[in-house]
């Protein structure tokens, strides 16, 4: 292609924006609504795959043992449990340190735990922390099955949740970016689909002279190429402004909620919605040309 | 040049348009095509362009099969002919000149050449003083001698109008007439529809006359016949 003809193809593709004003935006703002929301979901998927990666490798190992295990008992469990593979150090928490932690939690209510009466119904517990974070489950697993141990706990339901969070998150957005689009690429096709009918007598004569079919099309793919690239540029500016807002002005207030702040990374992801607006320009545009274009 | 081999032509309505067609033209040539409404001119000059196919038969333009083209062949044949419409076609958002340009431009001709050619077939049409004007600002006659020159300005060999003064009064017919004689003389072979009387006779220039679909008369120097 020489450069005087893609610069035809541009002047043609702006113009007819030009003559479509209305339906050009109507278009390019369902676009930018549609990735807007797609790119919405995106960044709280990947915050959420965040929070959980973090909230994962910080999980320590809570294992109570019998209320009535003898101390040395539990001391040479506690080492018996840090020799085992993938655990990095462990500490007997005894129930007299169990007791004073609930007391400061109470903190006025002391009165709550006068009524224990001076008995202690805390067990003595290990505090397990793992080399790895994928070792926590299997760690957690074999604590359990020891002799003497009671009960163990760890991040695992939090993490869960989160993760079913994640889940059905990502099935709302995929659901409502795929009805999202299709209107996009729809109203990409009728705005492409106006342009073509202003142009038939143009296209009828660019047949008898001898244009190419691809000289006579690209003008059009062009036109639902930009339709969809401004739409996505919107929603990537608007995207961009109110994340940085929220996570500048929320994330003081919830500081026990990490959020992905790197910009470069959160652009990363924006820029694929330049590349998803760009392709449903393209889509809505082929389906136009290919329809009502008969060259 | 041009070879029509038995080419019949229905409709996909079942309109039968023609049947059994043959004649050659050869390079240089200028052929009238007559007949009556309906006869069937309109439809031989479509296939010629390749607007039409033909449901039986062949068409050899310049020596070559037209009907087997591949998409990508079609524009080469059509860069080869120039078309003219009776209802000049012209585009009513561009000037004269810009009318004519448009069609170097989407054969992707240098901007040089597009301001050398231009003027050089707006001055043969004799419409040099009219380069600025747009399509409402000329006379019928103007108009089509626009599309004249858009037809000819990438020098095609062949040249087929359709009619070309079917909207015209006597005298303008004659000028637009004349300057088909004279893209003519310069080597381009032309074959024109028409239902004026008037200029064929007085043209003596060969005559294929058409009759419900068929070829009746095939006549060099011919005349048109008066129909009882
Ligand atoms: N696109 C079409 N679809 C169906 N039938 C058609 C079509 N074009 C032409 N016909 C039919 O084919 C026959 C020949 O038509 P054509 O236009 O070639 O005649 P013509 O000689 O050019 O007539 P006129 O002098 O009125 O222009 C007519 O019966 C016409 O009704
Ligand atoms: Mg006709």
């Amino acid at each position: 292609m020489k450069p005087r003809t893609i610069a035809y193809y541009f002047r043609q593709a702006v113009i007819s924006m030009g003559r479509n004003t209305g339906m050009s935006i109507a278009a390019a703002l369902t676009v930018a609504i549609a990735l807007f929301i797609l790119g919405s979901f995106l960044l709280l998927v990947t915050n959420a795959n965040f929070i959980a990666g973090v909230l994962e490798s910080n999980v320590e190992i809570a294992a109570y043992l019998d209320v009535d295990m003898p101390r040395k008992d539990a001391e040479q469990m506690a080492q018996q449990v840090a020799a085992m593979d993938l655990v990095a150090d462990v500490r007997l928490v005894p129930k007299e340190e169990g007791l004073n932690q609930l007391r400061k939690q109470f903190g006025d209510r002391h009165d709550l735990l006068s009524a224990l009466g001076g008995v202690n119904p805390l067990p003595d517990y290990l505090k397990i922390k793992v080399t790895e974070p994928e070792g926590v489950r299997a760690v957690a697993e074999a604590v359990a099955g020891l002799e003497g141990v009671e009960k163990v706990n760890y991040g695992e339901l939090v993490v869960y949740r989160l993760f079913s969070v994640i889940y059905w998150v990502r099935w709302l957005g995929l659901g409502s970016m795929i009805l999202l689009s299709l209107s996009a690429v729809f109203l990409v096709a009728i705005t492409v689909r106006l342009t073509v009918f202003a142009r038939r007598r143009e296209i009828n004569i660019m047949k008898y002279v001898g244009a190419t079919d691809w000289f006579i099309r690209w003008p059009f793919f062009l036109e639902g190429m930009f339709l969809g690239l401004t739409g996505a540029l919107v929603a990537v500016a608007s995207l961009y402004g109110t994340y940085q807002f929220l996570v500048s002005n929320i994330g003081p207030a919830l500081p026990f909620v990490p959020l992905v702040t790197d910009s470069l990374t959160v652009m990363r992801h924006l820029a694929w919605l330049l590349l998803a607006g760009t392709a449903v320009g393209a889509l809505g545009s082929a389906i136009s040309v290919h329809r009502f274009l008969k060259v | 040049m041009i070879q029509f081999i038995n080419v019949s032509k229905v409709y996909p309505n079942g309109n039968k348009a023609l049947a059994d067609v043959s004649f050659q033209v050869d390079k240089g040539e200028f052929v009238f095509l007559v007949g009556p409404s309906g006869a069937g001119k309109s439809t031989v000059i479509r296939m010629m362009f390749r607007e039409e196919l033909p449901t039986r038969g062949q068409i050899m333009i310049g020596g070559k099969s037209i009907l087997r083209l591949r998409r990508s062949e079609i524009p080469i044949l059509r860069r080869n002919m120039g078309v003219v419409f009776q209802d000049y076609r012209l585009l009513s958002d561009r000037t004269a000149y810009e009318n004519i340009a448009f069609a170097m431009q989407v054969v992707e001709a240098a901007p040089w050449e597009i301001r050398e050619r231009v003027p050089q077939v707006l001055e043969m049409v004799g419409l040099s003083h009219r380069a600025d004007h747009y399509p409402h600002q000329l006379s019928g006659g103007e108009q089509q001698r626009v599309a004249i020159a858009r037809a000819i300005v990438n020098n095609p060999r062949i040249l087929v109008a359709d009619e070309p003064t079917g909207n015209l009064d006597a005298e303008t017919s004659w000028q637009i007439i004349h300057l088909l004689n004279e893209i003519n003389k310069r080597g381009t072979t032309i074959v024109v529809a028409t239902h004026n009387r008037e200029i064929v006779t007085t043209m003596r220039k060969r005559v294929l006359t058409l009759e419900g679909g068929a070829l009746v008369r095939d006549v060099e120097r011919g005349t048109v016949r008066r129909e009882a």
